[in-house]
């Protein structure tokens, strides 16, 4: 059971939450016509074997948008901040 | 009724003045509150408690404790029989009805003892090897006879009656183990100011010191400190709870057993798993004595010397007379001075030359016979053992005994520590693995970390209270714990390598796995640990090898000629004990295995013949009784009334989202493969949205109430993903546009009447509204008044006939539904359900679930012009990639089934007429009906877009039926292409 | 159901939902506090009570008014290039609950620390029971109200009912 802490909710259950996949990539901006750029966003990732920077949704809760650090070799969890805030 | 022959006349925390009564394989046998069956039945005298695994070898209680590989015991019967139970940790209850199990027709007879005799053939995987011939089929039929003679115990198959709970916890400090090293940490975090949850599996707090005089040093301190945490409000102690897992988080899975004694009916969960989330974790869980391994070690008869010890300490039971203690090490000798003031004849066979000599000293004064250098090589004995053969400076000589204690070491009890992978290391100075590297939230205290005395343990659990209380920002200051010397020496141990030997060495008891097999595994290339564990199957019963890892270990790596830190050891994984599935499950059975979900008219449906059905959480009527025999005769009679008078819907269960703001229409137009910023104020729009990937998401309806706010909806099953997705653009793709969205699905009762006779029928209910074709077009919106309540009339249609889907307030719903079916009842309205709904929309070619299954695009299901020429909406770049676009995709086609009397099936494979039917065909059915229309099956399907001419025939294969039905291809809809009924 | 250790009884929940654009937080704060004569919630999870109204903060951008029973909504007029508000007034019920056994009871339904200062009476917490949203009001030492999905009502009151044996 992984606990993830939400900025605002405090420390919480994984089950209260749902991913939402690498947050590393850069997603096109909305008419972006270049069909590689799509290509790259959708389907390639690193897929790493340490830090992996993620979005989690804190769905029973506030249902904010979360960027967050994992270890994908042991879940430790080194951060975590709103989307919104980390996407600069 | 047998007498307690073996039970000491004093002495023990048993409760003498509690006697209980219990059953074990027929016979009734006493014993007293405060025993475990396994102190009760050797009290009575009792060694025989089971048979082995493989070869049905007569077995004895081993332990006291938790790593009990021999004594498994079936309690109960019918719903609540369960096996497997380890006598040594079972509580003795009033009553209790126990049998033993591996055995027929009975304990002392076992005809499957026989197998001994065929030992060659069943040594470790025997099954990739033996009983291969002659032919393939060979093995599956003797499978089924090696399959019933093996196992343990036989699992009920009646419901289980029994109640169990799961609760959630928390702490800030969780202690695992009450021995003298956890209860000095839970005193001292405690003290420091944190919340402490002490877990103890046993009955009584303690651990060892429960090993020691009842009435001595030890105990003393022992009631001093429990007391001290009794009368603390911050220190939970959770007795007879086992600490079955660690989980990420610090979360812990404990898994409580009920007190066996409460014969009041309180309901009460008979086994409680406790999620406990933890800031910091103390594991104190102790050290597990290791067996020697010697010939025939494996006779009832022979115990660990610290079980023996406990039996005569805690329990106050003899179990032998003439006793040999086998050692290497000092804390065995303790045992044989025990048993010697209690009246035994004590012989020690040490391994080592030169024990300490105050140890000797003392066993002279107390009259212990002591062989040095000295091992046990064989036993005699059928159900019980009756001489040793040792081997000493003076060759080999034979000794009468009754019962065998035996230590070969110490292992501390690391399990818990590796569940999340952090492995072990070994440490040469206790010849043995203690834990990896924690991290900074956990601590280790006592035998688990290689301290072994008693003082240092209670030093060692003081500073790891501390330590965890400090993790969670509480240290106000603490006082030492109070001093507990029992005198022991701890002295390095030596490691028991097993000689040759003629009889059968047992390694892992449980699994009957011995030295032998251990050096076939080497000789066949399996010497990985990893391997010979799966090979042997050592490890891998249900006391997941806890008595025999070590020294499988240690044997491979003697063949190996490797140490043992170099042969490494395997990862142990949860449940350190067995726990019931029904606890894992606690209430979230039957009525509540998950949350149900129920419309405001729910209670009519129910109260007027609606059949339900489960979709997804939802209750739904799945047709009504009225309306036929079966669903098949009512969803085409419900579907006739749509179609010829009028029905009514519940449709309370679609996905409904607000959609505010400045940006909103901006919005919408980025999230749909079609636009919305132009759709004017009132009116209403079929949208579809597509995924990044370019394939259909979801399909709903849009309607736009005022310049700056929508009212969406969508598929019931996709409206959480619906939401979440839009929330996921909003917060991550484009933060700045100005846009609220919230779940509105529970706010609306929502209805929908089709039919001919539905526009007649609203102007009846609501005469102050203007439902006329002017006023309220197809797809246009109507907001009023009922009753004093909101009501939105928005004209939409699924079924293909004048339709208009009615919302109003949820605390409303039942009553507008009631008096709609009041108004209509002369027009002949009557609801119908998810059956008829689902027919009424392919009979019309709509497409929904079946068809967008997250593989098929828009042009796929003939919504290509739906977007039109659009562009920088959601998915609308790599829905144009050339593989998406290709002539031979499957596209949507309508069929007629062309045979009479014969159905089209969803989910057939379609191919072409003549083909071999084999392989994947060129398309497949996606969902049929019955047509009241056509008179036969009609069906939607997805099918090789070059194979899809219209009028061509098909033959759809459905093997799980063995049906194959021939049809034809024809445009996806099937009634009013013009939509005339829509519109008229 | 009720005794001396637990109750549980179910009521009508009148919820007007605010939120705030992203850049417009601090203005549309500014106004709502006026507008509604009260210091609003600073963070999530705090709660305010003024008047017939219960405000809580559900996040960053967003609060509940929760109206005492049956009293009117109060006029509010949110400008549009401030924020947005939403009537949320048929989709939610109030559980009530109270009882000496009520931790006893709660910790068989939702994973909150009773008695950490997260969950203490004025706060709210929003947790899962049995997989479904529901938003805790902590409103005294033995009791507290838990606001749920009107479609979930029935589910999760039978929860209830079924697991607290012997205090029921």
């Amino acid at each position: 059971m992984l606990r993830i802490e939400c900025p605002c909710c405090g420390p919480r259950d994984h089950d209260e939450f749902r991913y939402g996949g690498d947050a590393s990539v850069t997603r096109p901006a909305h008419d972006d016509p270049d069909p590689e750029a799509w290509y790259a966003y959708v389907y390639v990732r690193k897929n790493p074997a340490g830090l992996h920077r993620e979005f989690w949704q804190h769905v029973i809760g506030c249902r904010q948008w979360l960027v967050v650090e994992r270890d994908t070799r042991n879940h430790v969890i080194s951060s975590v901040a709103f989307a919104r805030t980390s996407q600069a | 009724m047998n007498a307690q022959n073996q039970r000491l006349p004093g002495g023990g925390r048993i409760d003498r003045s509690h006697p209980i009564e219990f059953s074990f394989d027929g016979r009734k046998l006493a014993g007293y509150r405060g025993d475990t069956l396994a102190s009760a039945l050797l009290a009575n005298g009792v060694t025989l408690v089971g048979r082995s695994f493989k070869y049905h070898r007569p077995r004895g209680i081993l332990s006291a404790g938790p790593e009990e590989p021999n004594a498994l015991v079936t309690l109960g019967s019918g719903g609540r029989r369960e096996p497997n139970l380890p006598a040594t940790t079972l509580e003795l209850g009033d009553g209790m009805v126990v049998e033993t199990q591996n055995r027929w027709p009975s304990l002392a007879f076992d005809v499957q003892s026989l197998n001994g005799l065929f030992g060659p053939f069943l040594s470790a995987g025997f099954y990739y090897k033996t009983f291969m011939g002659p032919t393939r089929r060979a093995w599956m039929f003797y499978e089924h006879f090696i399959r019933k003679a093996a196992g343990l115990g036989r699992a009920g198959t009646d419901p289980d009656p029994a109640r169990y709970e799961v609760r959630h916890a928390f702490a800030d400090v969780a202690i695992i183990g009450s021995g003298p090293a956890g209860l000095s940490a839970a005193r001292a975090a405690a003290a420091a100011g944190a919340r402490v949850a002490l877990i103890e599996q046993d009955f009584l707090l303690g651990g060892q010191l429960l090993a020691e005089r009842s009435d001595g040093i030890a105990a003393a301190w022992l009631n001093e400190v429990e007391a001290e945490l009794k009368g603390l409000e911050t220190v939970t102690l959770m007795k007879r709870t086992s600490a079955f897992g660690v989980y990420d988080g610090n979360v812990l899975g404990l898994a409580a057993q009920r007190e066996p004694l409460d014969t009041r009916s309180t309901g009460e969960a008979r086994q409680t798993v406790t999620m406990l989330r933890a800031h910091s974790v103390v594991f104190a869980t102790g050290a597990i004595e290791r067996p020697m391994v010697f010939s025939n070690n494996d006779r009832p008869g022979v115990m660990l010397a610290s079980a023996a010890r406990t039996y005569l300490n805690r329990f106050a039971v003899l179990p032998g007379k003439k006793i040999i203690v086998a050692a290497a090490n000092d804390a065995a000798w303790r045992t044989a001075f025990d048993l010697a003031e209690a009246g035994a004849e004590v012989t020690v066979a040490d391994l080592r030359a030169a024990p300490p000599p105050a140890l000797a000293a003392e066993a002279g004064r107390l009259g212990v016979a002591v062989r040095t250098a000295t091992r046990i090589v064989d036993l005699r004995g059928g159900h019980a053992v009756r001489r040793a053969t040792l081997s000493g400076p003076g060759g080999q000589s034979e000794t009468a005994c009754d019962l065998v204690c035996m230590s070969g070491g110490w292992s501390p009890t690391v399990h818990l520590t590796s569940h999340l992978g952090i492995k072990p290391r070994y440490r040469d100075d206790i010849d043995g693995f203690v834990p990896g590297i924690f991290p900074a939230s956990w601590s280790g205290a006592g035998a688990m970390m290689g301290a072994y005395a008693t003082a240092d343990t209670i030093e060692d659990g003081h500073r790891a209270g501390i330590e965890a209380a400090s993790f969670c920002g509480k240290s106000a200051p603490v006082s030492a714990p109070p001093k507990l010397d029992l005198g022991e020496t701890v002295t390095a141990p030596l490691r028991d390598v097993p000689s040759a030997h003629r009889g059968k060495a047992f390694v892992d008891f449980q699994m009957d796995v011995t030295t032998k097999d251990i050096e076939l595994a080497h000789r066949e290339g399996y010497e990985s640990v990893e391997h010979l564990k799966r090979y042997t199957t050592l490890g891998m019963g249900t006391d997941q090898g806890k008595t025999s890892n070590f020294a499988a270990l240690a044997a491979m790596a003697g063949l190996r000629g490797a140490t043992v830190p170099e042969t490494g050891t395997t990862t142990f994984r949860p449940p350190f004990t067995p726990v019931a599935i029904g606890a894992l499950a606690g209430r979230a059975t039957g009525h509540h295995f998950k949350p149900f979900r129920r419309t405001p008219m729910h209670d009519w449906h129910q109260a007027n013949g609606a059949d339900m059905l489960e979709v997804g959480l939802w209750m739904r009527p799945w047709f009504y009784r009225q309306s036929g025999a079966d669903v098949n005769e009512a969803y085409v009679a419900e579907m006739r009334t749509v179609r010829q008078a009028a029905g009514l819907m519940d449709i309370s269960t679609l996905g409904k989202i607000d959609v505010q703001g400045p940006d909103a229409a901006i919005f919408l137009d980025r999230v749909y493969a079609n636009g919305f910023a132009k759709l004017p104020v009132g009116r209403a729009r079929y949208g579809v949205m597509l995924r990044d990937d370019g394939i259909v998401f979801d399909d709903g309806t849009t309607t736009r109430l005022a310049e700056s706010r929508f009212f969406m909806t969508t598929s019931t099953a996709k409206a959480a993903d619906v939401l979440s997705r839009l929330e996921f653009l909003l917060d991550t793709a484009w933060p700045d546009l100005r846009v609220a969205v919230t779940s509105v699905s529970d706010e609306w009762a929502a209805m929908s009447i089709a039919g001919p006779q539905s526009r007649a029928i609203l102007a009846a209910e609501f005469p102050s509204l203007d439902v006329s074709d002017a006023a309220l077009p197809h797809m246009g919106l109507l907001e009023g008044e009922w009753e004093g309540r909101a009501l939105r009339i928005l004209r939409l249609s699924y079924s293909g006939e004048r339709a208009y889907e009615l919302y109003v307030g949820a605390t409303a719903g039942a009553q507008l539904w009631n008096r709609l079916l009041e108004a209509g009842d002369p027009f002949g309205l009557k609801p119908y359900g998810v059956e008829a709904l689902g027919a009424l929309r392919v009979e019309k070619g709509h497409v929904a679930g079946p068809e967008i299954d997250g593989r098929t695009t828009l042009d796929d299901l003939g919504l290509g012009r739906i977007a039109g020429k659009r562009s920088g909406f959601v998915g609308d770049v790599l829905r144009r990639r050339p593989a998406l676009l290709a002539p031979a995709r499957e596209r949507l086609v309508g069929l007629e089934c062309i045979e009479d009397g014969k159905r089209l099936r969803g989910g057939a494979i379609l191919f072409l007429p003549g083909e071999k039917a084999h392989g994947h065909g060129r398309g497949r059915v996606t969902s049929v009906t019955f047509s009241p229309e056509r008179g036969h099956y009609v069906g939607l399907a997805l099918l090789a877009g070059d194979m899809a001419a219209e009028g061509n025939e098909v033959v759809a294969v459905y093997p799980m039926k063995a049906e194959t039905v021939r049809a034809r291809i024809v445009a996806p809809v099937f009634l009013d292409p013009q939509g005339e009924r829509l519109h008229g | 159901m009720a005794s001396p250790d637990f109750s549980l009884s179910v009521s009508d929940c009148l919820l007007i939902q605010v939120e705030a654009w992203n850049e417009t937080l601090g203005q549309f704060e500014t106004s709502l506090s006026a507008s509604l004569g009260t210091d609003l919630p600073a963070s999530v999870g705090e709660t305010v009570h003024h008047e017939n109204l219960l405000i809580i903060r559900v996040a960053p951008r967003r609060l509940w008014l929760a109206l005492d029973d049956a009293a009117p909504a109060p006029p509010l007029a949110v400008d549009p290039d401030l924020g947005c508000s939403a009537s949320l007034g048929e989709g939610r019920v109030r559980f009530s609950l109270a009882g000496a056994d009520i931790a006893r009871v709660l910790s068989t339904c939702i994973a909150v620390d009773w008695h950490a200062p997260t969950a203490a009476p004025g706060r709210a917490v929003h947790t899962s029971f049995h997989h479904v949203p529901v938003l805790l009001l902590r409103t005294g030492e033995a009791s507290c109200e838990l606001i749920v999905p009107r479609s979930f009502a029935t589910s999760l009151s039978d929860w209830i009912a079924d697991g607290s044996y012997g205090a029921i």
